[in-house]
């Protein structure tokens, strides 16, 4: 029972790697920052005018994290924006909420992958789509809720203000000093090339977005294979305890560690095909996920300036924790997410071009439509 | 049961095969226990509950297990696939071997009783011989020694060549049906047992297409 075993990094310079790419990553959201700040007032204007509208923001929170296939990513590069002053709160909550929906596009185009087995094709698409649907389900109530209260984004300022001991912007990230360095000699070098202001900023904005994306990925990866196996050992308690607070514990645990919903949601598909696990028990595995993928965004809001990029990122954690709050807190709501996924599931193995359709409509078309129509 | 997340742990590969031969433990406290009831005169009734509950422990353990290597290919990708493949059958083979003692322990409950048979001393020595089998099958699951693997599978062989003897020589044997039926049945049950114990060390050394099959392609398993 040999395994020829791949080539594997020293588990310390693995760690050593990770500290190193999250400096990276930091220095990603500050050169964003940068450089939005240095296109100047016009341009940021162009740019962000038709994010006033929240719909619009909503669906370009979707469609921009489907691009890149990752929440951390985009909730990331929101904070930076906010941070620049590009971006307001209020135009960035939508935003926000619509990168959480986006997000679960990855494990719904895993779960295709088993498209020709119907009863693993079942299982598999239900337990991707209750991450959908729960996320669907959330905005839903939770998105008018705070534009007719704003009490998600008071919330979050009430906690970046607990957490920065300050009342106001003048607040200053330690970290946002660690970083200063390289961003300068970044916005040094692209000066020394003659480029004007505005290409400055798009150039500090595209290897801000760049370094970022990129280095989310590395921490991602090299996260993954560092607590492999007590991501092993998680989820095979969560087999064999059931789901629950300890399964969305263990949840939210695995996704602070790999920085990523995706992968945490993922990992289940595969599990939940085989039947090895329950969509009841997958159900708060993926709930803790969502909450645990707002880590991210929280790191990013440490190098940017300013308590509004502290209050953005927790607005998504609040808006994720409000959320299991209404949907598995009230006992009515809980399983309407699960009927949901199981019913699309149960529809889809009759007629598999469902399932397409609905990635493509709920991921792609509909978004774009909203985008184009009401911008 | 959270904060353990945050302690190293066993490998689950190492876990999953250290459970292996716990369960190879359970299965021959099994055979022991069927093997006292029909040879050594213990009352089967006595006995049938603690094989049935083993039997039942190993039942559990080998659903637990395949989902823990369901688990470990969701976390690692296709890195292990052929060790994964290769606990499948050798789990299988394991809960087989459990239900061989339930088999053993089914003649004894039958009234079956070769306590006291001039015959005895034999069948007390290749019981003997069996139950150390699993022992070394065992060793050489954790030890993963080639030599020794092939040294128990020549071994193996040459029991199920005996068994084979037997089982031939009591069909054509001149005594009644009760004397000669009973101790056929036996020979088969051990041949199985050895078989499939022969099958659990060959998944430890051999790669995951050749299990189970002969070099010039032909099955070597001759029954479940």
């Amino acid at each position: 029972m040999s395994s020829t075993a791949p080539l594997t990094l020293p588990r310390w310079f693995r760690g050593l790697l990770v500290l190193a790419i999250i400096y990276l990553f930091l220095v990603g959201v500050s050169s964003l920052e940068s450089g939005i700040k240095v296109m100047g007032a016009d341009t940021q204007e162009r740019l962000f005018s038709s994010v006033s509208n929240p719909i619009v923001g909503l669906f370009i929170g979707v469609v921009g994290t489907v691009l890149v296939q990752s929440s951390s990513a985009s909730t990331s590069l929101i904070v930076g924006l906010v941070a620049s002053g590009a971006l307001g709160l209020d135009q960035a909550v939508p935003m926000i909420m619509g990168a959480n929906i986006g997000t679960t596009v990855t494990n719904t185009l895993v779960s295709l992958g088993h498209v020709r087995q119907s009863q693993e094709f079942r299982r598999a698409l239900s337990a991707a789509t209750v991450h959908d649907f729960f996320n669907l389900m959330a905005v839903t109530i939770l998105l008018p809720f705070e534009l007719l209260t704003g009490r998600i984004s008071w919330l979050a300022s009430r906690t970046a203000e607990i957490l920065t001991g300050s009342g106001g912007s003048e607040w200053k990230s330690p970290i946002k000093a660690w970083v200063k360095h390289p961003v300068g000699w970044l916005k040094d070098g692209l000066k020394q090339a003659s480029l004007e202001e505005t290409s400055l900023g798009v150039s500090m904005v595209v290897i801000g977005i760049i370094v970022v994306v990129v280095s989310l990925i590395a921490v991602t990866k090299n996260m993954k294979a560092l607590i492999a196996e007590r991501l092993e050992a998680s989820m095979n308690r969560v087999l064999g305890r059931g789901g629950g607070l300890v399964a969305m514990v263990i949840g939210m645990l695995v996704t602070i560690s790999v920085q990523s919903s995706s992968i945490t949601t993922s990992i289940l598909i595969p599990m939940a095909a085989a039947g090895v696990i329950s969509l009841r028990n997958i159900y708060p595995v993926t709930l803790g996920a969502n909450v645990g993928t707002t880590i991210t965004a929280l790191l990013a809001a440490l190098a940017a300036s300013g308590s509004d990029a502290l209050t953005i990122a927790l607005v998504h954690t609040w808006f994720n924790v409000l959320g299991i709050v209404v949907l598995y807190g009230i006992p009515f709501l809980r399983p309407l997410p699960i009927r949901c996924a199981e019913l699309l599931a149960e529809l889809a193995v009759k007629r598999r071009s469902l399932a397409v359709g609905w990635v493509v409509s709920v991921f792609v078309i509909i978004p774009l439509l909203v985008i184009a129509i009401f911008r | 049961m959270v904060l353990s997340f945050f302690k190293k742990g066993e490998s689950p590969l190492d876990r999953i095969s250290h459970e292996t031969v716990l369960m190879l433990g359970d299965a021959r406290h099994s055979f022991d226990l069927a093997s006292t009831a029909l040879l050594a005169g213990a009352d089967a009734s006595a006995v049938s509950s603690d094989i049935r509950a083993t039997d039942d422990r190993i039942n559990a353990a080998e659903q637990r297990l395949r989902s823990e290597l369901v688990v470990h290919i969701a976390v690692h990708g296709g890195d292990d696939i052929g060790v994964v493949m290769g606990y499948t059958l050798l789990l299988k083979k394991i809960e087989r071997i459990g239900d061989q003692a339930k088999n053993i322990l089914d003649l004894a409950e039958d009234g079956i009783s070769l306590s006291g048979a001039p015959d005895i001393e034999d069948f007390l020595t290749r019981r003997q011989t069996i139950s150390q089998m699993y022992v070394d099958a065992a060793d050489i699951l954790v030890s993963l020694d080639v030599d020794s693997a092939r040294q128990f599978l020549d071994r193996s062989m040459e029991m199920n060549r005996e068994c084979e003897q037997k089982i031939h020589d009591y069909m054509r044997s001149d005594e009644p049906g009760h004397w000669a039926v009973p101790r056929a049945v036996l020979h088969r049950y051990w041949k199985r047992i050895v078989a499939n114990l022969a099958g659990i060390v060959t998944s430890a050394i051999e790669p995951i297409q050749s299990l189970d099959y002969t070099d010039d392609g032909s099955t070597d398993i001759v029954d479940d």
